[in-house]
């Protein structure tokens, strides 16, 4: 009695770790499954970001230095490949939040493959409550989007890189 | 107590806030320059951000990069080592506002603490002696003239907002003191931002000598005794040692309780040091300002009290109340602490950059290494000289002394030209032995 308990258990344990790896290959955040004999709801926990409560300071930024020869902070060897490809990149002259769209439910900025003049918006880096708009500084086309959505970005960071025309 | 502290420093003062926050079990952000990518403090970090390029107006001083990094990695508290922004009552003021704990004073005793003229002001109305001179900053030229003629030449005339040794100059007569001070006006506005200045008498045969304060957020005030920082070359200090042994226990006395008594009517509060001139020829002393931070040769006093004054500063910031009395401190043996700079002695100590080949440091329980450097290190062009703070303790002088020299001898630094030679030339000198020098001693003993 008690051994067929145990298998079941075991059973059931392998089936809802087989349901949890299914929602992460499929980048769920709930699943609720009910068969003739089981039902069970998975709900995954988002962490969701802490914002501490800052007053929007007047603070003067330094310019965007889009443009510089500084290195960035990444693999050496694939630095390497995006400059002798000839791919600009485009770098964060702050340290913040990378936003890709003006607000969560907005279109983002730019995508792969778009084109971009010096005067294009590519993205937001928020600090402080303050959502600085980075301009693209260069004319061509976006190859690359090197950081994802909500990712703490630091001074000189390659943020996208740009074939240019 | 605080579970992560952002250090916004550089160098050997990063690595050493890093190393107790490490022993105490809270977690570090350091945050760097690009010209400090590969540095130590880094590899010692929890997490590190670049907040900038090499320029310190771009990085070390870039408040809202800084502040960003605190934000986004979610720190308690910000220590801001020496130098940079250690003394900058605005930045010390974000901080707060932003709910991050400054390790520090608060931005009021700051303010008034580090402007030079209100500090003498202060210790005027306290009874505390003051080097003869204007009374404050001084609006006319008229009222300088009548205060040198009133104290006597030489005079120093001397930055409201400048300290360290910085923003002073020497005038001898009337024609020079005019002269100078529309120059030292000058430059106290482009290097301080506040072109305000005011004169003292230049006392021509002193000792500097400072008291290490410690303030809680309770009222608790302790000294942990002086250090002599006497030896210095164009105010910057080169060699420190404590005890002093030019004054008198009595005298001590006096110092370390005027110290107290000033920063207790400022309200200061963490920890600060109080400096004074002692004039070896009148047998009295004088105070000259206040140091609103942690001093670069604290470890003077650490070898003496065996405290951990940076782990006080944290516990003071985080509301924790001093856990011993002035009565508790014992002081024991005697401590000095050389300054190793890259810079070259025989040329006039200029400065030598480029990659140390090789380090190799001493290593003997009388001896401590505080140091960001390393074998393979590029010493970035940006930032001050500083190698290493090679300190020595002993029961006695004497044994202190020959410790250190024995240490010179041992440390071993190639690639750059350093200051070792100087320091063992000075261990050899006889009037460092017998103790009897003043501000003078390097140009009076050195002929560089």
């Amino acid at each position: 009695m008690a051994e067929e308990t145990t298998k079941k258990t075991g059973s059931t344990i392998l089936r809802v770790r087989r349901l949890i790896s299914l929602m992460n290959e499929n980048h769920l955040s709930e699943l609720e499954l009910e068969e003739q004999d089981f039902r069970i709801r998975l709900v995954k926990s988002v962490a969701v970001p802490q914002f501490r409560t800052v007053p929007a300071l007047d603070i003067q930024l330094p310019e965007h230095s889009g443009g510089t020869t500084a290195k960035p902070s990444e693999d050496a060897a694939a630095k390497a490949k995006d400059e002798a490809n000839g791919f600009v990149p485009i770098k964060s002259p702050i340290v913040g939040t990378f936003y890709r769209a003006p607000a969560p439910d907005a279109k983002v900025y730019i995508q792969n493959g778009s084109h971009v003049e010096a005067e294009t918006v590519v993205c937001i880096v928020e600090a402080m409550k303050v959502m600085n708009e980075l301009k693209a500084e260069c004319r061509g086309t976006i190859t690359k989007i090197c950081v994802e959505n909500g990712q703490t970005v630091e001074y000189g960071q390659v943020l996208f890189l740009v074939k240019p025309d | 107590m605080f579970s992560r502290i952002l250090i916004a420093n550089r160098g050997e003062i990063a690595l050493r806030v890093i190393r107790t926050c490490r022993r105490l079990g809270i977690g570090t952000v350091a945050v760097y320059s690009e010209a400090d990518k590969d540095s130590l403090p880094l590899k010692y970090a929890d997490k590190s951000i670049c907040i900038g390029p090499p320029q310190p107006s771009k990085s070390y001083l870039n408040i809202p990069n800084i502040i960003s990094a605190a934000v986004v990695c979610d720190v308690d508290a910000i220590h801001p080592g020496y130098g940079f922004l250690a003394e900058n009552p605005h930045f010390a003021d974000i901080c707060r506002r932003c709910q991050i704990d400054f390790i520090g004073p608060s931005a009021e005793a700051m303010k008034l603490l580090g402007n030079k003229a209100a500090a003498r002001e202060l210790a005027l109305k306290l009874g505390v002696p003051i080097v003869p001179g204007s009374s404050s900053v001084l609006e006319e030229d008229k009222k300088a003239l009548e205060v040198a003629k009133e104290i006597g030449y030489p005079v120093m005339i001397k930055a409201a907002a400048g300290g360290g040794g910085r923003g002073m100059r020497m005038a001898r007569n009337d024609a020079s003191l005019l002269q100078f001070l529309a120059a030292a006006r000058r430059e106290a506005e482009t290097s301080f931002g506040d072109p305000s200045v005011y004169i003292e008498k230049y006392i021509s045969r002193a000792r500097h000598i400072e008291v290490q304060i410690l303030c809680d957020e309770h009222g608790n005030v302790i000294h942990l005794g002086e250090r002599d920082c006497t030896i210095q070359r164009r105010h910057q200090k080169l060699l420190e040692e404590s005890p002093s042994i030019v004054i008198t226990d009595s005298i001590r006395r006096d110092l370390c309780a005027d110290a107290i008594r000033l920063m207790k009517a400022a309200n200061y509060t963490n920890a600060g040091t109080v400096e004074f001139l002692y004039d070896l020829d009148e047998e009295r002393y004088y105070f000259i300002e206040v140091n609103t931070r942690i001093q670069v040769e604290h470890p003077v006093t650490e070898l003496r009290s065996g405290l951990d004054i940076v782990e006080q500063q944290i516990r003071i910031a985080s509301g924790e109340p001093l856990v011993f009395r002035q009565e508790d401190i014992v002081l024991s043996g005697h401590a000095i602490e050389c300054r190793i700079n890259a810079e070259d002695p025989i040329s006039n100590f200029a400065p030598s950059p480029g990659r140390i080949t090789l380090h190799s440091a001493p290593m003997s329980p009388d001896v401590r290494v505080d140091t960001h450097i390393f074998s393979g290190y590029t010493i970035p062009t940006n930032y001050d000289s500083l190698l290493a703070k090679l300190v020595v303790h002993a029961d006695t002088r004497e044994e202190a002394v020959a410790c250190m020299r024995s240490a010179l001898d041992e440390y071993i630094i190639e690639g750059v030209k350093t200051t070792i030679p100087f320091f063992k030339t000075v261990m050899d000198n006889a009037n460092f032995l017998s103790g009897d020098y003043d501000t003078n001693y390097i140009d009076a003993n050195f002929h560089l």
